[in-house]
């Protein structure tokens, strides 16, 4: 299906239409770009009986996405569960929360598998043979996946002092892996020089416009399975912005499109304290986003020191009557294991910073007690595993003898008994 | 003679109000052989930001960089973060 609805790529500061290449900032002021839609004919065209008659996968919301032809690349990706947690709502003291739960995103188990879908479809269609990303962690997996799957070649760039056991996930996939000795702003630098000199589609730079609209699949998924209605409130983690941009767009785009019914959205951003230069500009009430050199956190996928659409997240975030909070390692992992004890989900770093941060927004009331929250969690925990070391505590070992077994259970019973109900 | 390839950069260049005062890219122009080109600024009493084009030989231009990080200037490329997660 040839489709009419992506047009052209446009400069979010001026508004200058650019053609939809593999271009991403604007000649003139360099501002981002950002993919156009045709809404009008998307409107006629879609409708909430049509998106449930097609597969469970993010394609489903293929008119919002800016490809001319059909995917190619990630065909399964998204369409990931949206569970109601009422555990940890009651944890978290609000009366309604949902975990939309991109732990098992299809195939490497993070929210990237999204926009690296749309990226490298895009960049079949433009032709590349060689596709490439700077990763420290999930987007370089995803992008070795998703290339071996369809046989591109790909270069994923690391700083050469990353843990090998995240060197792994990548490597598996037979991609060219290359580490970049320095600190981190050099490595960042080469990165861009190596994009601009080298015609490769780098899925998080010259294909960015088109690699971030994946993410707008987010929130189309948790809309629909709220029973085609917007969240009054959205918390989503922060290390670049994108992710909160795009989710506040999909939720313009469908009222745009009469998917749903307009009513207030608030979206919220999470960040960590050791690098949390998007929440400490929005508490400080400025929209000037400071670097932060030297990101601190266990939170590695979202130490993103300068930001590229912190400015565009502020603004966002602030226009919906939402607010931004950070939350400290500590609290990151008190966050993680809430998420596991009260729901079974196992979230790397970034999961426990959105939990941590839905509490305090929850406990100083920007989100109402007697409200309905939605957290976005957007990569599996075994990912970040070793952060929890030391944290969990061991396992008790018995001897291979009954009575000793019996003495424990009889202990921890003495514990915590029983409730009294059917079976007790 | 052989010429030296001339290499055109972009940046985001942000500096403090303890700049904000000073002619930074006048003098930046006068240290160094390079043609900067600035696409869009905004300067006020507190902060500085400016998007500026830089060309010339790729080690005047490292070293441009480097002097104006040594002034308090962030430098960033537009792509920003490249690296993530």
């Amino acid at each position: 299906m040839q489709t009419e609805f992506f047009t052209h790529l446009r400069c979010r500061e001026c508004g200058r239409p650019y053609p939809p290449e593999a271009i991403h900032v604007c000649e003139w002021d360099f501002g981002p770009l950002e993919a156009v839609y045709d809404y009008e004919a998307i409107r006629r065209q879609i409708s909430r009986k049509r998106i449930e008659s097609r597969a469970p996968t993010m394609w489903r919301y293929r008119e919002f996405l800016p490809l001319e032809g059909e995917p190619t690349v990630g065909t399964q990706v998204g369409f990931t569960p949206l569970i109601r947690a009422e555990r940890l709502a009651k944890a978290l003291g609000v009366r309604e929360a949902y975990v939309k739960n991109d732990t098992v995103n299809y195939p490497t188990l993070s929210f990237k598998d999204r926009v690296v879908a749309v990226s490298l479809s895009r960049a079949k269609e433009m032709g590349f043979t060689v596709v490439a990303c700077a990763s420290t962690g999930n987007l370089a997996n995803s992008v070795a996946a998703n290339a071996a799957s369809v046989g591109l070649e790909s270069y994923v760039l690391i700083p050469a002092d990353l843990e090998a056991s995240k060197v792994l996930g990548s490597l598996v996939y037979g991609t060219r892996v290359v580490g970049i000795r320095g600190p981190y702003d050099k490595v960042n630098r080469l990165c861009s020089e190596i994009a601009g000199k080298y015609q490769w589609a780098f899925v998080n730079v010259n294909l960015r416009p088109y690699y971030a609209e994946g993410s707008k699949t987010m929130g189309f998924e948790i809309a629909e399975q709220l029973g085609w209605r917007l969240p009054a409130h959205t918390v989503i983690p922060m290390a670049s912005g994108s992710l909160l941009t795009k989710i506040a767009k999909s939720y313009q785009e469908m009222i745009d499109t009469d998917l749903v019914e307009k009513t207030p959205f608030a979206i919220h951003g999470a960040q960590a304290t050791g690098c949390n230069p998007i929440s400490d500009a929005f508490q400080k009430g400025t929209e000037l986003v400071r670097p932060v050199s030297k990101p601190q956190t266990i939170a590695k996928s979202l130490a993103i020191g300068t930001p590229a659409d912190g400015y565009y997240a502020i603004q966002t975030i602030r226009k919906s009557g939402g607010a931004a909070e950070d939350a400290s390692d500590e609290e990151i992992l008190e966050g993680i294991r809430l998420l596991a004890e009260t729901t079974g989900i196992f979230a790397e770093t970034a999961g426990g910073v959105t939990v941590a941060c839905a509490r305090k927004l929850i406990a100083s009331g920007k989100i109402p007690r007697e409200g309905s929250v939605v957290l976005c969690v957007t990569g599996h925990g075994l990912k970040t595993a070793e952060v929890l070391a030391g944290v969990l505590g061991s396992p008790r070992v018995i001897e291979p003898s009954l009575r000793e077994f019996d003495r424990l259970v009889s202990s921890d019973l003495a514990e915590t008994p029983i409730p009294e109900g059917p079976g007790a | 003679m052989t010429s030296v390839a001339q290499e055109k950069q972009r940046f985001w260049l942000t500096f403090g109000e303890e700049l904000c005062q000073r002619p930074i890219i006048c003098e930046l122009a006068r240290s160094f052989a390079l043609t900067f080109n600035i696409r869009s600024a905004q300067v006020t009493q507190r902060t500085g930001l400016v998007a500026i084009e830089l060309e010339g030989e790729r080690e005047v231009l490292k070293q441009a960089i480097q002097w104006l990080e040594k002034q308090g200037v962030t430098v960033e490329p537009v792509e920003l973060s490249t690296i993530e997660g």
